[in-house]
Order: C-alpha cells, then sequence, then structure tokens
C-alpha cells in the first residue's frame, strides 16, 4: 500500500516538480520576452527648445508645428523610429536668453538623449556650453552663426551656415545681374544678422561689388527711413538685408518709399513665407539664399509640404523643415538602435539621410553636407532664380 | 537728402510728441509717471487694427480707436490710481500699481492678438507717394503729420482757452485749493486721463500706421523715449514735451544720415544730457503746464 502510496507520491511530486520548472521556466520566458518587449520599445526623449513667442517666434511656431507633425508620422510609420518610443518635449524659450539657460540645464537633468535647438545662434552661444559640459549631444536646426559646431565635440547642425549658402548666392546674383556697388543694412545687436553682414562683405569683396554704404539698426526698430535715405543717397545696385523677418519687412517696404532703386538680397531670416504674407507687394524681386526650397518635387518633400498644408494651413518654411529633418535623421538613429546622448553623438557622425532638405550627413566639423538654393520672391511665392 | 532726412526726423518727432503729451499731462497735473500708457498706446493700435480687419473705414477707426484709447484711460485711472489716491498713497505706489496694470493689459493683448507683429490688411490705407521738390513723402506721413498737429493744437487750445483746461490747470497747480474753489477734482483728473489717454492711443494708431506693424511689444520701444522726451522738455511741460519729441525725431535721424547709424541712440541720449546738464529743469522747466 505504502508502496504505492509513496510511488503515486513520488510520481505526484516528479509532476510536480516538473510543472514547478515548467512555471519558473514559463515565468522566466514571459519575463524575459516582457524584458525583451521593453527593450524593443524604448522610451528615446527627445528635448527641443524653440522661440515659440517673442521677437523669434515665426521661426520657432515653425519648428513647433514640425515636431507636431514629425510626432503625428512616428504614430502613422511615416517616420520610421523601429520599436523605439521617440517623443518631442517641446519647450518655449520666448525669444528670452535667460530662459534658454534655464531650459538647457532642465533638459541636462531630465533624462534627454538629444538636445535640439534652440532657436537663435546668440541663444545657442549661450545654451550650447551647459548641454556641452553636461554631456549632452546637440543638433542644432537654425543655428547659422559661424564657430556653432565648435562648441562642443559632439554639437551638430542640420541648417546650412550663412558661409555656406551666401557665397553661393553672391555668386549667382554677380552672374545674373553684374552689380558692381552694393550697400547693406543689418542689425548690430543680434549675432546671426552681425554674421550675415560679415558673410556678405566677404563675398561682395570676392566678386569686385563695392559696398558704398553700411547702415546699422537695433533688434525692435521700426523706422529705417533715416538709414535708407541715406542708401538712396548712395545709388547702390544691391542692398544686402542682414535682419530677422519681422525687421527685414518693413526694411523691404520703406526702401521703396525712401527711393532706394536696387535688387534686394537677404540671408536665411528673409527666407519665410511669413515674409512673403507680410511683406506683400514689397517682397517681389527679393533674392534669398536658402537651405530649403518648398517647390523641391522630391516625394520626401512633396508629402511633408502636402501634410504641413494640411495641418498648420500656410507652407513649410525653412525652419520647418530644418526641423522636420532633424526629426527624420533622429528617426534614422532611434531605428538603428540610439538611445543615449553617446550613442546620438556616434551615430550623427556617420548618417545618411534622404531628408525633406535633399541627402543629408555631416561633414568631419560637425556641420550639414546638404544642396543650397538661391530664390526670388515672384507672384507671392518664393521660385529659383534662374 | 538733408531736407528729407529733417522730413524724416519731423514725423518720427511728431508721434512721439503725441506719445510724450500724454505722459506729460498726467504728469504735470498728478505728479505722478503713468507707466501703463505705453500699454494705452498699444492697445488703440490694436483696436484700429482689428476695426480696420472687420471692414471699418480707416478714418472712422482711427476716430474709434482713439476715443476708446481715452475712456480706457479713464479706466486704468478708476482701477489704478483713484484708490491709491482717496488713501494718499504718495507717488511711488501709483508707479508701481500702473505697471502692474501695463503688465495686465499686455497680457490680454496677447492672449488675444499673439505675440507676432501684424500689418494692417492690405489696401487699408493708400501706398502712393507725392514728391515736393526734394521731399519725398507717403500719404500715410502726410495723413499722420496732419493728424499729430491737429491734436496737438486742440489740447494746446482746450488747455489754454477751455473752462476745462483751466480746472486741469488749477488741479494741477493746487488740489485742495481747486476743490475749494468748486472744481470738481476727481471729473477733472478723469478728463485728464481721457485726454492723455486718446493722445497716447492717437501716437499708437498713427505708428502702427505709418510702419503697417502693430505688436504687443511696440509700446516697450516708445517707452523710454517718451520718459526721456518729458525729462528733456521739462517735466509735466506739454510744450517742452513737443519741443523734445521733435528735437528727439531730428537728432536720432540726423545722426544716422551724418554720424553714423550705429552711434544713434548714443548721440540722441548724448545731446539730452548736454542739454539737462544746461538746463537741469529740462527746456521748458518745471509746472509750466500750470502756466500754460
Amino acid at each position: 500500500m505504502y508502496g504505492g502510496s509513496l510511488l503515486r507520491l513520488s510520481l505526484f511530486s516528479s509532476r510536480l516538480g516538473v510543472f514547478t520548472v515548467a512555471a519558473i521556466v514559463a515565468g522566466l520566458s514571459a519575463a524575459l520576452a516582457s524584458n525583451g518587449a521593453l527593450a524593443a520599445g524604448t522610451a528615446v526623449k527627445i528635448g527641443v527648445i524653440a522661440d515659440v513667442s517673442g521677437s523669434a517666434a515665426a521661426y520657432g511656431m515653425s519648428q513647433k508645428n514640425a515636431y507636431a507633425l514629425a510626432t503625428e508620422d512616428l504614430k502613422t510609420g511615416k517616420l520610421d523610429a523601429g520599436t523605439a518610443s521617440v517623443t518631442f518635449d517641446v519647450e518655449d524659450s520666448a525669444s528670452d536668453p535667460a530662459q534658454v539657460v534655464t531650459l538647457t540645464q532642465a533638459f541636462t537633468n531630465n533624462g534627454a538623449a538629444l538636445l535640439v535647438g534652440p532657436t537663435l545662434s546668440a541663444e545657442a552661444k549661450k545654451a550650447d556650453p551647459i548641454a556641452v559640459a553636461a554631456g549632452l549631444t546637440i543638433l542644432a536646426t537654425s543655428n547659422t552663426a559661424q564657430g556653432i559646431t565648435s562648441l562642443g565635440p559632439c554639437v551638430f547642425r542640420d541648417s546650412l551656415a550663412e558661409e555656406q549658402v551666401v557665397p553661393e548666392t553672391v555668386a549667382k546674383i554677380a552672374g545674373t545681374w553684374k552689380p558692381k556697388t552694393a550697400a547693406i543694412i543689418y542689425g548690430d545687436d543680434n549675432q546671426f544678422t552681425k554674421t550675415d553682414y560679415e558673410i556678405f562683405a566677404k563675398a561682395l569683396a570676392e566678386h569686385h561689388i563695392t559696398v558704398v554704404d553700411v547702415e546699422t539698426y537695433h533688434t525692435g526698430d521700426v523706422d529705417f527711413r533715416a538709414q535708407l535715405t541715406k542708401i538712396a543717397g548712395a545709388k547702390p545696385d544691391l542692398l544686402v538685408v542682414g535682419a530677422l523677418v519681422d525687421e527685414a519687412v518693413k526694411i523691404v517696404a520703406q526702401a521703396a518709399a525712401a527711393g532706394v532703386n536696387a535688387h534686394i538680397v537677404g540671408g536665411n531670416g528673409l527666407n519665410s513665407p511669413k515674409f512673403i504674407q507680410l511683406a506683400g507687394r514689397s517682397a517681389e524681386g527679393v533674392v534669398v539664399g536658402a537651405a530649403y526650397y518648398a517647390g523641391d518635387p522630391s516625394p520626401v518633400n512633396a508629402g511633408f509640404v502636402q501634410r504641413y498644408e494640411h495641418d498648420f494651413g500656410i507652407a513649410p518654411d525653412q525652419f520647418a523643415a530644418q526641423a522636420y529633418a532633424a526629426a527624420e535623421v533622429i528617426a534614422r538613429l532611434a531605428h538603428d538602435g540610439a538611445t543615449s546622448s553617446a550613442a546620438f553623438c556616434s551615430g550623427l557622425k556617420s548618417v545618411h539621410v534622404a531628408t525633406v532638405l535633399g541627402p543629408l550627413s555631416f561633414d568631419a566639423t560637425h556641420d550639414a553636407s546638404a544642396p543650397s538654393d538661391v530664390m526670388i520672391v515672384s507672384k507671392g511665392r518664393f521660385t529659383l532664380l534662374k | 537728402m538733408l531736407i528729407q532726412q529733417i522730413g524724416n526726423g519731423v514725423f518720427l518727432g511728431a508721434v512721439y510728441a503725441l506719445f510724450a503729451c500724454g505722459y506729460a499731462l498726467v504728469f504735470g497735473v498728478l505728479d505722478i509717471l503713468n507707466l501703463a500708457h505705453a500699454a494705452i498706446y498699444m492697445s488703440a493700435a490694436f483696436i484700429a487694427l482689428a476695426l480696420a480687419g472687420a471692414g471699418v473705414p480707416l478714418l472712422l477707426a482711427i476716430v474709434l480707436a482713439i476715443i476708446a484709447a481715452g475712456l480706457l484711460g479713464i479706466l486704468l485711472d478708476r482701477v489704478a490710481f483713484a484708490p491709491l489716491r482717496r488713501r494718499n498713497a504718495g507717488t511711488l505706489a501709483p508707479l508701481i500699481s500702473s505697471i502692474g496694470v501695463a503688465i495686465m493689459i499686455q497680457g490680454i493683448a496677447r492672449a488675444f492678438f499673439g505675440s507676432d507683429d501684424q500689418p494692417f490688411p492690405s489696401g487699408t490705407f493708400a501706398t502712393a507717394q507725392l514728391q515736393i521738390g526734394s521731399l519725398r513723402l507717403g500719404v500715410v506721413d502726410v495723413t499722420v503729420l496732419g493728424v499729430a498737429i491737429a491734436m496737438m493744437l486742440a489740447l494746446s487750445s482746450v488747455l489754454r482757452f477751455t473752462s476745462l483746461g483751466r480746472s486741469i490747470r488749477a488741479v494741477a497747480a493746487d488740489r485742495i485749493a481747486a476743490a475749494l474753489l468748486g472744481i470738481d477734482v476727481e471729473r477733472t483728473i478723469a478728463l485728464t486721463f481721457f485726454i492723455a489717454s486718446a493722445l497716447g492711443g492717437a501716437a499708437g494708431v498713427l505708428i502702427g500706421l505709418e510702419f503697417n506693424s502693430v505688436s504687443v511689444d511696440m509700446g516697450a520701444r516708445i517707452e523710454l523715449k517718451g520718459l526721456a522726451i518729458i525729462v528733456l522738455g521739462g517735466m509735466g511741460s506739454v510744450t517742452g514735451a513737443v519741443v523734445g519729441a521733435l528735437l528727439l525725431g531730428c537728432v536720432e535721424t540726423l545722426s544716422v544720415a551724418y554720424i553714423s547709424s550705429g552711434y544713434r541712440d548714443a548721440i540722441s541720449f548724448g545731446v539730452m544730457f548736454l542739454v539737462l546738464v544746461l538746463r537741469p529743469t529740462g527746456l521748458f522747466g518745471r509746472r509750466s503746464l500750470r502756466a500754460a
């Protein structure tokens, strides 16, 4: 009896053991599977600093819109981050350098894998050293002043620097209109507009175009008549405008009234549909060198333009395109397994992505290698200058 | 070029003058700096912009915006200054109170209109240019100058030749004595705020039209200049404010034309500094409103 009972007990025990082992194995498998699922869906938080309000809001809003579209495209699969869960934490720096610094400090402490932004070069010069010191990789999308990428070993930008775009613009104009003289007006209290002045002056000299007058203004000025009347007296063939949108709109509007009869040329600051919208007829004929042409018929760009217009009721500008291109690069790197700041830094050095800006990679100095365009405002639209 | 640049300076100075007259009037009567004046200047520009956007004819939109600015001024006095006046709060508390109201008005405007610069709808005003000798004038420039001169002449006439003007001057000289003489001091102060704010509002509308740009921050750009002008003209002197404003407009313009645009503000404020060193009470001394 006992023997039989013992045998049954033994069989029961051994079955129990098998079940136990099976249960443990199953549990472990489930746990492993679960861990695997967690690993595959790793959250990748991208800290974005943009001037959504304040004097640079025209650019920051475009950037905010681009990240909203990118978030939507990640959900619908139009942007492929693989199994990674990429989120863009967009914070408004309100065109205030102090707020940029505060937000940068916050992003160095809250688990962001990458810092994207800030909007303006002057802000970047204050904020980037803080992120660099904390080991946070930076991808700038709208900083075009000289020296941004040399602020740290992991500072990249997908915005073409003015020194990449302006020489091509001046070369194109020199070949098209053969100007002999130029006048320059620029904001002397802003890093971006000062850079514009320096690079334009150098490029004009290279093409033997004599600068007959240089005038300055301060950010927020609305009356440029005194400077433009003086420029009109110098009768230049070209008027170079180193300005952000708000001032540029008023300068081109007041130039004609002041009697300036020159071809007007601007840098990146003028490359925004908002410039045409606000300047109206005064914008006609203005030439702008830029990293992005919304009319580019490539499928990647055409789809982006169509979705952006659908969502926001306005065509994307360069700032939106560069921000969206950053999202395309980030999605590719996250897809390839980048989850940490170090992984993004090493990935950015070798990435090649077909973006809305065209084929994009980063050179040895971490500046963007991408094509630029020279555009002219015609019938209320940017078109390529032929 | 000189004539054109002087013309540019006069146009700019005329708008500065309208703005600064309001500052000077309130200071002359109440001995307080109304730092919400720039917020009313901005509000009037937005009211005109909204009315023009709704299809109201431009001239009517300007008049309505100026009246609205005047009414806002009365409201400002009731909210920010009258309660403090009743408690004899001195001059510092009203200053802070006006800063608070200014911040509130800016916040409301930002919520309604956003942070961006906004132009008037296209076709709101004529963009034609007139050429008189070597002077090139826009139709808007002429309108702005005309309205500014008309309003300053009206202010001067009101102060000199009407019973309201006499009441304002009496309250400015001595509030208690004016009350003893039967003048309704609170009503006079409310009307002073109406006139001052209407002038500030007119400046806002005109500068918005002149440069086809209205923004929440536009008051901050002129506020410091307005303060400098009333110090230069003589605190509380309306005549001084007009002369100081025209002087500032011309110095700013001519320094750009003949010295360097980079030193514009340094030269303008340098000239003001020199004038104040020579005449510490400003060009027209203190309290001349009371003798206006």
